[in-house]
């Protein structure tokens, strides 16, 4: 069945049923934006009325196309879903070739009354018959930048070329408005967010949880998986396999219904079954996958898993421009509780005192540093440097704000010399937070181009250090009790 | 079917896994009363033992610090007479003589069937307030000696067993026992919740004994999810 899944994502030819000429409805959109990205292959509109959309001929049914079809985009209005399945018939017997349906329609078993009940056993029959993965109903789609597919109805205003951007970080969504607002959120960041597939899959009548994470376990274009969940019948079979992926491929999720409101608010919308958070949070603990409790939280962890290498340890130093947001750094830094100040040695000491401002403040407290706004662009840079070259340091957390007298560009320019062409974001995770809001979107995009992740506020930094730190402090604990 | 154990056979079936608890007996008389009681060492503990009432202390069919053959006798007709006024259908299946253990630091272990994740385990600050501390660390089974301890050093209570008042605990002893309870719920899985609460844990090398126990058993496997 693995086999099918890959049509999910690389098909030979695409039919959109429901496909409209109308640009405010989501027939419209799949079409824009299976075109926009730059699909390689065939896309067949089947729309009754219309004889061509977007420039692409329509199709009057499924079973009128003559070429191949390996995946259908579903945008009809549910009623319709037999009339379809009777023609997905027709087609089946004559040259069975269809491997994926992507219900993006709602409407089904989500409803829990007998007719949308009904149609979705309806979908699920006919699919069943032929071998037919089916992903959604009530759901956005899927996108994939390595294979230029994009199914979704979210609508998107990046140029082609930021779209196509692969990153390593796989998706997925078990809510079509989460997983949309979560691309639309990444599409609005210095620099766009790349990701390599992205799938939201609704009621997850077939294809669910499960299939995607094995999937994703084995892709090759996929670091670190993200995922948005309300709940899933099976916990213990899902632990088991996030824990097994984990081991080999970071996973970042976002769990709602954390309080017993927002579990029964879960219940009653994909008909889930939530389950009690208190166990998934302590087996999310126990088998090393991370919980981000913040949509910005999920997306920040995911990039930084993304771009960078993973610290030997929690030992993290904050190093900071400013004494306000670095206090305001080290106040979250120890409410998390998740990482350590590190205690740098002496040559690194007089590496900064001999660099740095005479009014710095080097290490009081311990593991912090205060360099001030009269640090030249070069002594940010140059003192940065020192800090991640001592080995008692396994990652850093840079915060500044750049004076209005130091050029926001050079900074930038400078950072990324040392991170990005020196090579030492290989060597250790840099967080970086430049201050602030859209004023500074023009250097973190200089870093972010070159890829390395940038974040919004220094809280944000710790939170995503503290995820990765205790990530690696997991992966660090097994190993010792394997070989215990 | 669900059904409670009683306390006398919660108590019984703890000890045959090696979960230590204190001694009971359940006496039918105040006759009877006297002799187990004095099988004991005084002073003792007597209280009812009936699935039917749940708050003893409160129904006052509790009475602690017992020292004498006398005062068993006497608090054997008052805890009868009080279950009895408290809840007149409540089916008595004795009275239960119990050593009366040394206080320890309060702490709880247990065990619980997630109808989603199968058996998953907890231990945290034991007594009465656990739901309002809410001091509690949970994993799902089976666990490691390393997991164990990890799962204990997520609490609150780790600090105080690693003497943040001068007494170390016995630290490795409240690991067997959650060692043991985990063997307990793999092997029985018609063992549907197991809560011990309090149990007391002495200072290092004494070890813990178990104060209070309550043990859910179901006659059907059903909740048991697949395990993949």
């Amino acid at each position: 069945m693995k086999e099918n899944l890959n049509a999910l994502f690389c098909p030979e030819n695409i039919a959109v049923v429901g496909a409209s000429g109308n640009p405010a409805k989501a027939g419209y959109t799949i079409l824009k934006n299976l075109t926009g990205i730059g699909y390689p292959k065939k896309i067949f509109p089947v729309n009754k009325s219309e004889t061509e959309i977007l420039g692409l001929p329509c199709s009057r049914s499924l079973s009128q196309i003559e070429d191949t079809v390996e995946l259908v985009v579903l945008i009809t209005p549910a009623a319709m879903i037999f009339d379809i399945m009777e023609d997905l018939k027709l087609r089946m017997e004559k040259q069975a070739d269809i491997k994926v349906i992507i219900c993006a329609a709602a409407d089904y078993g989500e409803t829990k009354t007998a007719e949308g009940i009904q149609r979705q056993n309806c979908l699920m029959e006919t699919a069943k018959r032929w071998n037919i993965r089916v992903v959604g109903p009530n759901c956005i789609g899927v996108i994939d930048n390595v294979n230029r597919i994009d199914t979704t109805f979210v609508e998107t205003h990046l140029p082609r070329n930021a779209r196509v951007k692969r990153g390593g970080i796989s998706f997925i969504s078990q809510s079509g408005a989460m997983a949309a607002s979560i691309l639309m959120m990444g599409d609005s960041r210095p620099v766009p967010m790349a990701m390599n597939k992205f799938i939201s899959i609704g009621n997850m009548a077939d294809v669910d949880f499960i299939d995607l994470l094995e999937y994703f376990e084995t892709d090759e274009d996929t670091n670190v998986i993200g995922m948005y969940m309300e709940g899933y019948p099976q916990g213990r079979l899902l632990i088991e396999t996030l824990a097994r992926i984990a081991r080999k491929k970071p996973i970042v999720v976002l769990k709602v219904g954390r309080t017993e409101m927002g579990a029964a608010a879960a219940n009653s919308h994909t008909g889930s079954l939530a389950g009690a958070d208190a166990v998934y949070d302590a087996a999310f603990r126990q088998y090393g996958i991370i919980r981000a409790q913040t949509m910005e939280d999920m997306l920040n962890t995911l990039r930084a898993l993304d771009a960078m290498t993973l610290p030997k340890g929690n030992r993290t130093f904050i190093y900071s421009q400013a004494g306000g947001p670095g206090i305001y750094c080290m106040d979250a830094y120890m409410e998390a509780g998740t990482m350590e100040l590190p205690t740098i040695g002496s040559q690194t000491r007089q590496r900064l005192a001999d660099s740095l401002p005479a009014m710095a403040n080097i290490c009081s407290p311990e593991g912090y540093a205060d360099i001030t706004a009269s640090a030249s662009v070069e002594q940010h840079v140059e003192g940065l440097r020192s800090v991640l070259d001592d080995p008692a340091v396994d990652a850093v957390i840079f915060i500044t704000v750049v004076p209005t007298f130091l050029s926001r560009k050079a900074l930038g320019e400078a950072l990324k010399k040392l991170l990005q062409e020196e090579g030492y974001i290989k060597k250790k995770p840099v967080y970086l937070c430049i201050m602030a809001g859209i004023y500074v979107h023009e250097v973190r995009s200089i870093l972010e181009d070159s890829g390395i992740p940038t974040f919004d506020t220094p809280a944000d930094c710790v939170k995503t250090a503290g995820h990765i730190a205790m990530y690696q402090c997991f992966l660090q604990k097994e190993a010792v009790w394997n070989e215990a | 079917m669900r059904r409670n154990l009683n306390e006398l056979e919660a108590g019984n079936l703890l000890t045959k896994y090696g979960i230590p608890m204190v001694k009971s007996a359940v006496s039918h008389s105040e006759e009877d009363a006297k002799e187990k009681a004095e099988a004991m060492d005084f002073p003792v503990v007597m209280k009812i033992l009936s699935s039917d009432i749940l708050h003893k202390t409160e129904a006052g069919c509790v009475i602690t610090n017992i020292t004498d053959a006398k005062q068993v006798k006497e608090a054997y007709r008052e805890i009868i007479r009080n279950a009895q006024t408290h809840c007149k259908d409540a089916t008595i299946e004795g009275v239960l003589i119990q050593e009366m253990a040394e206080k320890g630091l309060e702490v709880i272990v247990g065990m619980k069937h997630d109808p989603q994740f199968g058996p998953v385990i907890l231990a945290g600050t034991g007594g009465i307030y656990v739901e309002v501390f809410e001091d509690i660390s949970l994993r799902l089974l089976p666990i490691t000696r390393q997991e164990a301890k990890a799962m204990l050093e997520e609490t609150k209570l780790i600090k105080i067993l690693r003497g943040a008042r001068g007494t170390v605990y016995d630290e490795d002893a409240l690991i067997d026992i959650l060692l043991r309870l985990s063997d307990m719920a793999l092997v029985n899985p018609l063992i549907r919740e197991i809560d011990v609460n309090p149990l007391f844990l002495y200072e290092t090398g004494k070890g813990a004994k178990g104060v209070d126990a309550l043990i859910v058993t179901s006659d059907s496997d059903t909740g048991h999810p697949c395990r993949g």
